[in-house]
């Protein structure tokens, strides 16, 4: 069944983008949970400056995919790969290739807000620490920046040294956002970030995606399709870890080139 | 009444009655803790309130003075008879007098009888009839007044005098004011004195060495040894613990003998304690110990040195006993925390000992905590393997002095739980130890719950923290 | 807006700190757990010689031990498991949860009460007074039971509002000055009752008809004290079995009309009868190895006896009085080696079994969906 599909000839052809606005370029990529494959031969290019958005059914792989570009199954060894991911040209699995600098430059936000157990102003600094001294004065400045690039400044100005957890779910969430913005990465994985939150969370979380496309680059994991819609520029339709279509949103989400991904679209199928 | 229109089977009436019989067992074990708390706390403080001394005129004309302890029935149901405290053990042999109260012709309670605590020679209880200093002779309330005045100067300025006292059978006895360490007139005193009394005892029992083989003073050598090996272990203990929680449970492979392991370690918490000591006794004493006296204590042997019983290996011992408990409660520990922290910290771009040290642990350290203090409160009460590796019935020496080098791991040491089994089964006058080993049980159990209780709320208190996160 | 610039360090010391702390941390939890498996080894080393020593009849000298252990065992198991058992089952399913809250961790403290402390009340003050009054002990024994009964009985002839003030889920609780007060009646029939039946002295009647010599500190006082000892453990196992049988099940049983004991012991106990027996497993080898309360309270006579109101020495209690005084490698040194062997392998087997158990049950609770 799946060799069928892979052998489907009306598969789409897959968009690619020349070198000066490729940010992140996945070339046959596969992935597998202990012998189970989650990822196969996937190959796309993610532009510069841009919201990507990633969607499919549960268990289609797109979480997975983001955590591989940030090098988080490193910590499970039950996980083989093969292929390539290149950030800004470099493999990311390399071995001159720092895998802490290469999570410092690719920050993620998860689907649940996760606080560290710290006061809001050492949430944001936590990053900013493991790269090493810097003058209290210039810390300070960058926190200040980070948590307003987030739209957090102006709730919690007066409460730096407060729990963290003490912030409610949408605040926690950008947070989370401060604190990856606060090490200055070039890409921002963003993984169903907005799916513990209630829809004025939700909206917040939209809008600074939207505002955050200037500074980098975004990819954004969703299930929610007028998510998809509303803030991306690019979608990606994955299903059992294959990607089916890759275009522009209007034209994914208008237009659609396959039956499967139009089918998936308007709910017909989940 | 419903139930008496329907006719009952026995099996009906059993499961109506069963839950009574399993709320009775509940009932039951709390009756038997607490009786067993109370008896502890009546008997173990009891002792040091200063108890009425009654003054008894038998039939045959002879006159006991002493503290009723407790009354018993005669053989073949010939009344009850009465057990006297009455000291003077250097004169009449012995401390306890039974007597039958159909024999007691007269019973008075005289304010001017003296209860006092001497070295070597324990409890005397009589009158005092005179004072002699320096040749000159004080009687009546003047000797009152110089003895009083004396014993309230520290031990050095006290004057040297002799005490003349009488006991009840009028015989005489010369005590010298050095060998004083308590004098008391307890039917003088009033409840505020008395309450006054006992708390100075209290603390005498808390700060002072044992004196008259067991039967006075304190249990400070004990507390001191207990509380340095308690120590010692903890530090031994709390690092290796941790260390191979984390190994488990942040490093290691989860695989099938991971599974293994951790089953293991958790079933060595239920292996006897005694089994410790063993190891304990072979492994560490004759092993390690052995070894180190034949390389640096060549000089000393045959007298061993490392090779016998001693603080260190007790500390050893004890730490490897607890390991399992620190390990399964650090485990527990950082098993609840959620790998979405794990994941943010690594996603920051920290390493894994970032991750670990300014994420993970500082989550964890309230259940290592825990862990510690259930470590700790084990130790505290556990005995059976340090009697095969290093404690002492009666330490000479402190194991911490101003000797380099300070601490002397090699030296035996006393402890509270085994002090406490020692006074009681291996005393000399077992019936006259027995208030000062109610005093050190309640003690021990008091030092073990408290901790617990700690281990609870810091546990309470994890859980609620954790709460709050979901 | 501009972000100020981020001063970007490389820091290749810090992967290398994370390579050695990895190595440190793996090495000495390797150490740790080796030094964990190497007590097994040793108590193993320290046997062999035995064989060289080739002397079957030394191993005798073990037997009467071995007996004495699981004869004190056993005494505190029958005292133990159904008292722990019934607090497990009322507790886990009748109790009033507030009240639950706070009697289930007193409890548990009770196993924290050093063994030496109720070695010393059973030896010194126990078992004295069983031996002035063994009737009247005999009798609070039995008579206890009934009166909860008798309570219980009550309780449902008397009037509606007596029984909302005194609920059977709080039964726990006002039970207790109703049972004290029966125990109080109990011991003040006693010797009435002595005098009309056993001849004025039971203990004089059972040496003059049936030959049973009585020991001041015998198995019954083991028994009762590591009994004692015993009932926490026992009880908070089989509490959390019980307590954590998945609610809908129990549900089910009483919405087809069955009581809510009926429930208990068709369902309930079914479901969480491996978690109760690895309870009772895990009790039965805290009872094996417990060593100060046999020590304190057991008399430490090596008898082969059935009866329960002679002495016992155990395996645990021998090893604690004879090898300080044991000479290294000699023959009394390795046979009690042995001894303490034979019960590392046994409380170590009968946890596994425990665990194992456990964990098969608590699968079985996540098949059945009340993952509490």
């Amino acid at each position: 069944m799946l060799a069928l599909s892979s052998a489907n000839p009306t598969q789409a052809p897959v968009t690619r983008f020349s070198a000066e606005t490729c940010c992140l370029s996945i070339n046959q990529f596969h992935l597998a949970y202990a012998g189970k494959t989650a990822l196969r031969d996937l190959t796309l290019d993610v532009p510069r400056h841009r919201v990507t958005a990633f969607i499919g059914p549960s268990g289609c792989g797109k979480s997975t995919l983001l955590r591989a570009i940030n090098r988080l199954h490193d910590l499970n060894e039950s996980v083989t790969h093969h292929g390539q991911i290149q950030l800004e040209g470099q493999d990311i699995h390399a071995s001159q290739m720092n895998v802490t600098e290469l999570r410092r430059r690719v920050g993620m936000v998860f689907q649940t807000p996760n606080p560290f157990p710290m006061s809001i102003y050492e949430n944001v600094a936590f990053g900013l620490r493991l790269q090493g001294r810097m003058p209290k004065r210039k810390r300070d400045d960058i926190i200040e920046w980070a948590l307003t690039s987030a739209a957090l400044w102006d709730e919690v100005k007066d409460r730096l040294h407060r729990s963290a957890w003490q912030l409610s779910g949408g605040q926690q969430q950008r947070l989370v956002i401060a604190r990856t913005l606060a090490v200055q990465p070039d890409v921002l994985l963003l993984d169903e970030p907005a799916s513990a939150l209630d829809p004025i969370s939700t909206l917040k979380i939209e809008e600074l995606i939207r505002n955050l496309k200037s500074q980098l680059t975004l990819v954004l994991v969703t299930h929610n399709m007028q998510q998809a819609a509303r803030v991306s520029d690019y979608t990606a339709f994955l299903q059992q870890g294959e990607l089916v279509e890759y275009g522009p949103t209007d034209q994914v989400f208008t237009n659609p080139r396959l039956q499967r991904t139009e089918n998936y679209i308007t709910g017909r199928m989940t | 009444m419903r139930w008496l229109s329907r006719p009952l089977g026995t099996r009906a009436m059993g499961s109506l009655l069963w839950p009574w019989l399993c709320a009775a067992s509940v009932a039951v074990s709390l009756l038997m803790l607490a009786t067993l708390l109370t008896l502890l706390a009546t008997r173990g403080l009891g002792h040091f309130w200063p108890a009425s001394l009654e003054e008894v005129t038998l039939h045959s004309g002879e006159t006991v003075i002493g503290q009723p302890v407790r009354e018993a029935p005669l053989p073949n149901a010939a009344g009850m008879e009465r057990l006297y405290f009455t000291g003077n053990r250097d004169i009449d042999g012995t401390r306890w007098r039974w007597v039958a109260i159909d024999d007691i012709a007269e019973k008075s309670v005289p304010d001017e009888i003296v209860r006092l605590e001497r070295t070597p020679w324990g409890d005397f209880i009589g009158r005092l009839s005179s004072v002699e200093r320096a040749g000159e002779r004080l009687e009546g309330d003047a000797a009152w007044a110089f003895v009083t005045t004396a014993l309230a100067l520290p031990d050095s300025q006290r004057p040297e005098a002799q005490l003349h006292l009488t006991t009840a059978n009028g015989q005489r006895v010369i005590q010298p004011l050095s060998g004083v360490t308590l004098f008391q007139t307890p039917n003088a005193m009033s409840w505020v004195q008395k309450t006054a009394a006992w708390s100075q005892r209290i603390w005498q029992f808390l700060s002072e060495g044992p004196r008259a083989a067991n039967t006075g003073g304190g249990v400070w050598p004990a507390i001191f040894g207990t509380v340095l090996m308690v120590i010692l272990m903890s530090v031994i203990v709390t690092p290796f613990g941790v260390l191979a929680a984390i190994y488990l449970n942040e490093i290691a492979h989860q695989n099938r003998l991971t599974r293994l392991v951790r089953i293991g370690v958790r079933n060595l918490a239920g292996v006897p304690s005694i089994v410790y000591g063993v190891f304990g006794l072979g492994v560490f004493v004759y092993g390690i110990g052995g070894s180190i006296d034949s390389w640096f204590f060549e000089e000393a042997l045959p007298s061993p040195t490392f090779g016998t019983g001693g603080l260190l290996w007790a500390s050893l011992t004890l730490a490897l006993l607890t390991l399992p408990v620190v390990i399964v409660a650090t485990e527990e520990g950082l098993a609840r925390i959620p790998d979405a922290q794990r994941e943010g910290a690594v996603a920051l771009g920290a390493t894994r000992l970032e991750m670990l040290t300014r994420v993970v642990l500082p989550m964890a350290t309230p259940a290592m905590l825990t862990g510690v203090i259930l470590a700790v409160a084990r130790a505290a009460g556990e005995v059976a393997p340090l009697m095969l590796v290093g404690v002492a019935k009666l330490a000479p020496q402190m194991p911490v002095d101003g000797e380099f080098p300070y601490l002397h791991l090699e030296r035996k040491f006393m402890h509270l739980g085994y002090h406490l089994f020692d006074t009681a089964f291996h005393g000399e006058d077992v019936q006259a130890a027995i208030p000062l080993v109610f005093a050190t049980a309640l003690l021990l159990v008091l030092i073990v719950l408290v901790l617990n209780l700690t281990a609870i709320f810091l546990r309470h208190y994890l859980r609620r923290q954790r709460g709050n996160e979901c | 807006m501009t972000p100020p610039r981020l001063p970007l360090s490389r820091q290749p010391l810090r992967l290398i700190h994370d390579r050695i702390a990895t190595g440190l941390i793996t090495a000495g939890g390797i150490g740790v757990l080796l030094a964990i498996l190497a007590i097994g080894v040793f108590l193993v080393w320290e046997t062999l010689p035995l064989l060289a020593f080739g002397d079957a009849l030394s191993l005798n000298t073990l037997s009467p031990l071995a007996w004495g252990t699981l004869k004190a065992a056993l005494a505190a198991m029958l005292f133990a498991t159904p008292i722990a058992l019934g607090a497990a089952m009322y507790s886990a399913l009748f109790m009033s949860p507030r009240l639950r809250s706070r009697v289930k961790p007193i409890l548990e403290l009770m196993e924290a009460i050093p063994g030496v402390v109720v070695g010393f009340i059973a030896g010194l003050l126990l078992a004295p007074w069983v031996e002035r009054h063994l009737a009247s002990t005999l009798l609070v024994i039995v008579w206890l039971p009934l009166s909860a009964a008798l309570a219980g009985s009550l309780w449902y002839l008397a009037s509606a509002r007596l029984r909302q003030c005194l609920p059977l889920s709080w039964a726990g609780i006002w039970l207790m000055p109703w049972l004290a007060m029966m125990a109080t009646l109990a011991l003040w029939l006693a010797p009435l009752m002595e005098q009309a039946w056993f001849g004025g002295d039971l203990r004089r009647m059972l040496d003059q008809q049936y030959g049973l010599d009585y020991a001041t500190r015998n198995a019954l006082i083991v028994g009762i004290a590591m009994g004692f000892a015993v009932i926490p453990s026992i009880y908070s196992l089989a509490e959390d079995a019980l307590a954590d049988v998945p609610a809908n099940l129990m549900e089910g049983a009483q919405a087809l009309g069955a009581s809510r004991w009926q429930a208990l012991w068709k369902v309930a106990l079914p479901t969480a009868g491996p978690g109760v027996f690895s309870a009772v497993m895990i009790g039965a080898g805290r009872a094996v190895g417990e060593t100060m309360i046999v020590l304190m309270a057991s008399g430490n006579t090596a008898l082969f006896s059935a009866s329960p109101f002679e002495g016992l020495r155990s395996l645990s209690a021998s090893i604690a009085i004879e090898l300080p005084e044991a000479s290294p490698g000699g023959i009394t040194y390795h046979l009690l080696i042995f001894a303490a062997l034979a019960l590392f392998i046994f409380t170590f087997l009968v946890n596994t079994l425990a665990e194992v158990v456990r964990q098969r049950l608590r699968q079985r609770y996540q098949r059945l969906g009340g993952n509490r």
